[in-house]
């Protein structure tokens, strides 16, 4: 079975929170170099990695992480 | 463009990493059937150092031979797939190529000496890392 690609929001969210690579991936629990990959979307991560990175960001999965590929947050404020 | 330059590079280096210790097995293999001589000595000294430094500079300062050669606790999800990956392409590489040699030795009726076995053991530790090597687009430490 092929994957889908998971698009999602984890770099520009980072950014907003200010936060490195590094800091995010001891939080999550994961190597930096995995959060570059998520940032690429290179790589998609579990559904418990996934849950992580939404505590972190105090977000619901779905506005983070998705299958389709996701509006820029400025265009989605005009709407 | 960096990427690719460290790809490239890393992928040269596997190649010699892979070539100088099957040159130290042929090396051993003639100066058994032949004589030893002083210029297969040198031969076999410098396919030695060729292969400890294409070791220490593609495996082990890229980080790529933590990947097979450290406990599972210590990797992250992305990198046990990586790792399980690399580790079913290097079981089929390491079978087939065991395999093929040694029913070479069989038809040549050639006993399998000391230095092909050492030789097949570092194959086996060095294949997973050099299959990450070969297709992982950045290392940890790139």
């Amino acid at each position: 079975m092929e994957n889908r690609k998971i698009y999602n929001r984890i770099s520009i969210l980072r950014i907003e929170k200010s936060i490195s690579r590094k800091e995010l991936a001891e939080k999550i629990g994961v190597n930096f170099q995995t959060i570059g990959y998520l940032e690429r979307e290179e790589y998609n991560p579990s559904l418990d990695l996934a849950f992580r990175i939404s505590e972190i960001f105090e977000l619901p999965i779905n506005v983070i992480f998705s299958t389709k590929p996701l509006k820029p947050l400025s265009q989605l404020l005009i709407e | 463009m960096k990427k690719m330059k460290s790809l490239n590079k890393r992928r040269l280096g596997v190649v010699v990493n892979l070539l100088s210790l099957a040159s130290v097995v042929s090396i051993f293999e003639y100066g058994v059937i032949e004589q030893w001589n002083t210029f297969l000595k040198i031969s076999g000294f410098t396919a030695i150092i060729i292969f400890i430094v294409s070791l220490v500079a593609t495996f082990i300062k890229t980080g790529l031979w933590k990947f097979t050669h450290k406990p599972l606790r210590n990797l992250d999800e992305r990198e046990i797939a990586l790792t399980s990956k690399s580790l079913r392409y290097a079981y089929s590489i390491f079978t087939i190529t065991v395999l093929i040699l040694l029913l070479s030795f069989s038809i040549i009726e050639k006993p399998v000496n000391i230095v092909l076995v050492v030789a097949l053991i570092l194959f086996a530790h060095l294949l997973p890392s050099a299959v990450i090597a070969w297709t992982e687009k950045q290392t940890e430490n790139e």
